[in-house]
C-alpha cells in the first residue's frame, strides 16, 4: 500500500493518549516541544453533551444500562472493552488472556477506579525479599519526587499513615466512610486487617481554577463532566491542546515505527480509520504509550533490516513477562443492614476505605501481597438489579421466590444489605507468559494481531485462596455471611482470568542489562536511542497496587529526560 | 403526552382497537418512533445505529406484548405510584428481545423470552383450556404458585420454573430501573450533593453496632473548605 507522507516533522511523536501518553504530552508540550499525539480512537470530552453519560438515569437507556455494547454497562465510559469490533486477538490453546482496549482520547483513564497508590520501597526490590522475579533498576527514591509532583498536579485524597510500603503523599482530605464501610472497618479491625481511608484521584477539594470539585454522584466510571476526577483527556490532553504545541491525530491506528538504514526511528505510520489509508508522520523521537500490549505489538510489527525481530527486540523479550494483577471477589450479606433508611450515599466513584497489604509473606505459603477493595449495593439500580429478588430469604427460613407485593417488599428490604469484597494481588512475572505476533491473523486494518499465552502459577492460585479465607473471616467479624461457596481447588479458587483486572504490564520491561530487558531506566529502548515506552510495558513487576500512578510518575521522569536530551541535542 | 405514555399507546395498541401495529411497522409509525425515542445518553454513532434499528422494528406480536403486560402486572401489581406500563417494562422486553437476539446471546429473544410465553400458554391450556391472556388473574396465580418458588438451585429446576425466574428477574429489574420503581425503592442519589457522612438519624439506628470514630473523622474533608485551593507544606500537611 502507498504510504502518504505530508506531515511536518515533529520533535516528538506520542502514540496513545492514556495515562502515560497524556502525561508525556503535557510535560513535553509545556516545555515548548512540538508534538504529534496519535490516538487510535475518537476525540472524547466528558463535558460534551453528545458523549456524556454522567447523571443519566437507567431509564434513559432502552436496555436500562445493560452491558450489550459496553461490557460494564451502557453508561460506562469506555469505547471498547475486552472485544473491539474488527480488532481480534488470538490465544494459545489451554491458556487464557482477556485484552481490554479503550479506543478514545484518554483511553482507559476515563473509566478506571481512580485508585492511585504509590509503589513502595519494597515493590521496586521484591527479589531482595523473596528471590523471585527481578528487581527494578530504579528505587522508590528515584521516583518519589515524581509521585510528589503528580499528587500536587492532579490531586489524590488519602491520609498519612506511616506504613513503610504504602508511602504517604500530598493528599487531599478523604470523604467520611459510608455506613457499610463502618461495618467493614469493624470487621477488619477484629480480624487484624489494616484498614485506612482509600486513596483516589478525585477532587474532594479544589486543586486549581480549571477543574471542578467532586459533587458526589459516585459515577467516576462515567468520566466526570466537571473534571473532578482524573482522566488523561480531561487533565492533560484537552488543556495541552490549548497551548498550540500539540497536533492531535484521532482515529489513527499506528502500524509501526519507521526506521532509517541505521536503525534509528524516523517516525511512525498509521491507518486513518476514516478512510482506511496509511499515512506517515516524521519525528525526532517516538514515545510509545499505546498500552503494554499495543506498544509491544507495534514494536514487534516494526521489522526492518536493522531490526529483523522487531524494533528494540534484540533481547527477544518484547511481549515476555506479561502479567496482570490477580483478583477474586465475594459478596457478603449483613443482616444488620436490612430495611435500611434510604438517603443519598453515592459518595465518590469508588470506596471510601480500603485495606492495603498487611501481612508478612515469610509466614505464608505464597509470595507477594494483595489489597482489598470494598464494593457496595446501596446504589442506583441498573439492569440486573433484583434478578434474585429475595434469595436472602433462605437465611431466615423463608421461602425464596414468589411474586406479588410481597416480592416488591422483599426487594426493598434487602436493598443495600450486601457488600462486595475484592482482592487485587501481585503476580510473579514469568517469561513464558507473553504476547507475540500471530502470523496468521490480521485485524480489519490489515495489521498482524497479537497472540497471547498466559497461565497462572501456584503462587497466584494460593494467594487468591488466602483472599477467600480472609473474606470469610472479615464477613464473620462484621456480623455478616459470605455468600456462595468458596471456589474450590479445581476452580483455582476463583482466580480471575489473566487480563480481567486490566492491570497488564511487563511486555517491554526495564533493566540495566540489554540482554535481560527491553528498555533502560529512562524507559528508552536499549537498541535505539530515540524510542521510548511510557505505558505499563516497562514495569518489572506490578505490585499489589494499581499501575496508573506509577505509569504517570515514570512517564513524567522520562519526559524530563527527553527534554534534557533534546536540549543537549543528543537526539 | 409524555414519551412513556406515547410508547405505551403505540406499542401496546391500548388506544381503541389494536390494529395499529400488528407484526411490522408502517412508515408512519417509523417516523413516530424515531421522534419519540430520542434517547440521549452519549452513544457513539455505531451504538446509536444499533439502538435505532431495534427501536424501529418489532419482535413480539401485540398478543405477546399483552401477555407480557399481564404477567408483569401480576408479578408486580400496580400501586399508588403506577403500574407496569408506567415503568416501561413491556418496552424493555421488546428491546432486549432484539438486543440479545445474536449468537453471542444465544438468541435470547427467541429461545428464552418467546419460549417463556409458549410454555406459560401451554401450562394454562393444560390447566384451564385457555391461553394465559384469556385466563382470569386468579387462574394465572394458580399457575404461578406452582412455578414461582425455588426450593433447590435453579439449574436443577424444570424449564417452566427457570423461565418464570427469568421473567420475574426482568420484570423486577425493569420496574426498579424505571422512574417510578426508583421512587418506590427510595433511592435518593444521582444528584449533585455534598457528602458529609451518614446522617445522624441513620447512625442512631446502629448505636452499639457501628459508629464513627473521632480519630478517623478528624482526618476527613472539612466540607466548608472544599472550595479553597489545596496547599501543602513540604511534609505533605494540608494547609488550606
Amino acid at each position: 500500500m502507498e504510504i502518504i507522507n505530508n506531515s511536518p516533522k515533529y520533535d516528538v511523536i506520542v502514540v496513545g493518549s492514556g495515562a502515560g501518553g497524556g502525561m508525556a504530552t503535557k510535560i513535553l508540550s509545556d516545555a515548548g516541544i512540538k508534538i504529534a499525539l496519535v490516538e487510535a480512537g475518537p476525540y472524547f470530552d466528558p463535558a460534551n453533551p453528545d458523549q456524556m453519560t454522567q447523571m443519566k438515569w437507567p431509564w434513559e437507556s432502552p436496555r436500562r444500562g445493560s452491558g450489550t455494547t459496553r461490557a460494564f454497562g451502557d453508561f460506562h465510559m469506555s469505547y471498547g472493552h475486552w472485544k473491539v469490533e474488527g480488532e481480534p486477538y488470538t490465544i494459545e490453546k489451554e491458556t487464557n488472556f482477556r485484552w481490554w482496549r479503550s479506543r478514545m482520547l484518554g483511553g482507559r483513564t476515563n473509566h478506571w477506579g481512580r485508585i492511585s497508590l504509590r509503589f513502595g520501597p519494597k515493590d521496586f526490590k521484591s527479589k531482595d525479599y523473596d528471590g523471585l522475579g527481578e528487581n527494578w533498576p530504579i528505587s522508590y527514591d528515584d521516583i518519589k519526587p515524581y509521585y510528589d509532583k503528580l499528587d500536587k498536579l492532579i490531586g489524590v485524597f488519602g491520609t498519612k499513615e506511616n506504613i513503610f510500603n504504602e508511602p504517604d503523599g500530598f493528599f487531599l482530605p478523604p470523604p467520611k466512610p459510608r455506613l457499610h464501610e463502618l461495618f467493614y472497618i469493624k470487621g477488619a479491625r477484629k480480624s487484624g486487617v489494616t484498614v485506612i481511608p482509600s486513596r483516589l484521584s478525585i477532587l474532594t477539594k479544589r486543586i486549581n481554577n480549571t477543574r471542578g470539585v467532586c459533587f458526589y454522584c459516585g459515577q467516576c466510571d462515567r468520566s466526570c463532566s466537571a473534571y473532578a476526577d482524573f482522566s488523561s483527556s480531561s487533565c492533560y490532553v484537552i488543556p495541552s491542546l490549548k497551548g498550540g504545541m500539540v497536533d492531535l491525530y484521532t482515529n489513527s491506528m499506528v502500524v509501526e515505527v519507521k526506521t532509517d538504514k541505521n536503525g534509528r526511528a524516523t517516525g511512525v505510520s498509521y491507518i486513518n480509520k476514516e478512510n482506511g489509508r496509511e499515512y506517515s508522520i516524521r519525528g525526532k523521537v517516538v514515545v510509545l504509550a499505546a498500552s503494554a500490549c499495543s506498544s509491544a505489538r507495534i514494536l514487534l510489527n516494526s521489522k526492518s533490516k536493522a531490526h529483523p525481530d522487531g524494533l528494540g527486540n534484540s533481547s527477544n523479550l518484547i511481549g515476555k513477562y506479561l502479567h496482570d494483577s490477580t483478583g477474586t471477589g465475594r459478596s457478603v450479606f449483613i443482616p444488620d443492614l436490612i430495611n435500611r433508611k434510604t438517603y443519598n450515599e453515592d459518595g465518590v466513584g469508588g470506596m471510601h476505605v480500603y485495606s492495603p497489604w498487611w501481612l508478612d509473606n515469610k509466614k505464608l505459603d505464597f509470595p507477594r501481597g494483595y489489597h482489598i477493595e470494598i464494593g457496595r449495593s446501596f446504589t442506583m439500580p441498573e439492569y440486573g438489579f433484583g434478578y434474585n429478588p429475595n434469595e436472602l430469604n433462605r437465611f431466615f427460613g423463608v421461602k425464596v421466590g414468589g411474586y406479588g407485593d410481597k416480592l416488591r417488599e422483599d426487594v426493598k428490604k434487602y436493598y443495600g444489605s450486601t457488600i462486595g469484597l475484592s482482592g487485587r494481588g501481585e503476580a510473579i512475572p514469568r517469561k513464558d507468559n507473553y504476547c507475540e505476533i500471530d502470523p496468521d491473523t490480521k485485524d480489519k486494518w490489515g495489521i498482524p494481531v497479537l497472540k497471547f499465552r498466559y497461565k497462572w502459577s501456584d503462587y497466584e492460585i494460593k494467594q487468591v485462596k488466602h483472599m477467600h479465607d480472609t473474606f470469610e473471616e472479615l464477613a464473620y467479624n462484621m456480623g455478616g455471611i459470605a455468600l456462595g461457596n468458596k471456589p474450590t481447588k479445581e476452580q483455582n479458587y476463583g482466580i480471575s482470568a489473566p487480563g480481567e483486572i486490566i492491570h497488564e504490564v511487563g511486555t517491554t520491561r526495564m533493566g540495566d542489562d540489554p540482554y535481560n530487558s527491553v528498555v533502560n531506566k529512562y524507559e528508552r529502548l536499549h537498541d535505539v536511542d530515540n524510542v521510548y515506552v511510557v505505558d505499563g510495558g516497562p514495569f518489572v513487576s506490578q505490585a499489589d497496587k494499581n499501575p496508573t500512578w506509577t505509569i504517570m510518575a515514570l512517564s513524567w521522569r522520562t519526559s524530563e529526560y527527553i527534554i534534557d536530551q533534546l536540549k543537549k541535542q543528543n537526539i | 403526552m409524555d414519551r412513556r405514555e406515547t410508547i405505551k399507546n403505540i406499542l401496546l395498541g391500548s388506544i381503541g382497537s389494536s390494529v395499529l401495529l400488528e407484526s411490522c411497522v408502517s412508515s408512519l409509525d417509523n417516523k413516530v418512533l424515531d421522534k419519540i425515542w430520542e434517547y440521549q445518553y452519549g452513544r457513539t454513532s455505531e451504538e446509536k445505529k444499533r439502538d435505532d434499528k431495534f427501536l424501529n422494528s418489532r419482535f413480539f406480536s401485540e398478543t405477546e406484548l399483552q401477555t407480557i403486560e399481564k404477567i408483569a402486572n401480576i408479578i408486580l401489581p400496580p400501586n399508588e405510584l403506577g403500574d407496569i406500563n408506567d415503568a416501561g417494562v413491556v418496552e424493555l422486553f421488546e428491546f432486549i428481545a432484539k438486543d440479545w437476539s445474536t449468537p453471542a446471546h444465544n438468541n435470547y429473544g427467541e429461545k428464552v423470552l418467546r419460549r417463556g410465553l409458549i410454555v406459560f400458554d401451554e401450562l394454562c391450556i393444560q390447566k384451564f383450556g385457555l391461553k394465559l391472556l384469556d385466563c382470569s388473574k386468579s387462574q394465572v396465580k394458580v399457575l404461578f404458585d406452582e412455578i414461582s418458588y425455588e426450593n433447590k438451585s435453579l439449574k436443577d429446576q424444570k424449564e417452566s420454573v427457570k423461565l418464570f425466574a427469568t421473567y420475574r428477574g426482568m420484570i423486577v429489574t425493569g420496574y426498579f430501573t424505571s422512574e417510578i420503581g426508583i421512587k418506590d425503592l427510595g433511592y435518593k442519589g444521582n444528584t449533585p450533593n455534598v457528602w458529609n457522612g451518614v446522617p445522624s438519624e441513620v447512625l442512631e439506628q446502629y448505636i452499639g453496632i457501628v459508629s464513627y470514630d473521632k480519630e478517623w473523622i478528624d482526618k476527613c474533608v472539612d466540607q466548608s473548605k472544599r472550595g479553597d485551593i489545596a496547599k501543602w507544606d513540604d511534609e505533605g500537611n494540608l494547609l488550606t
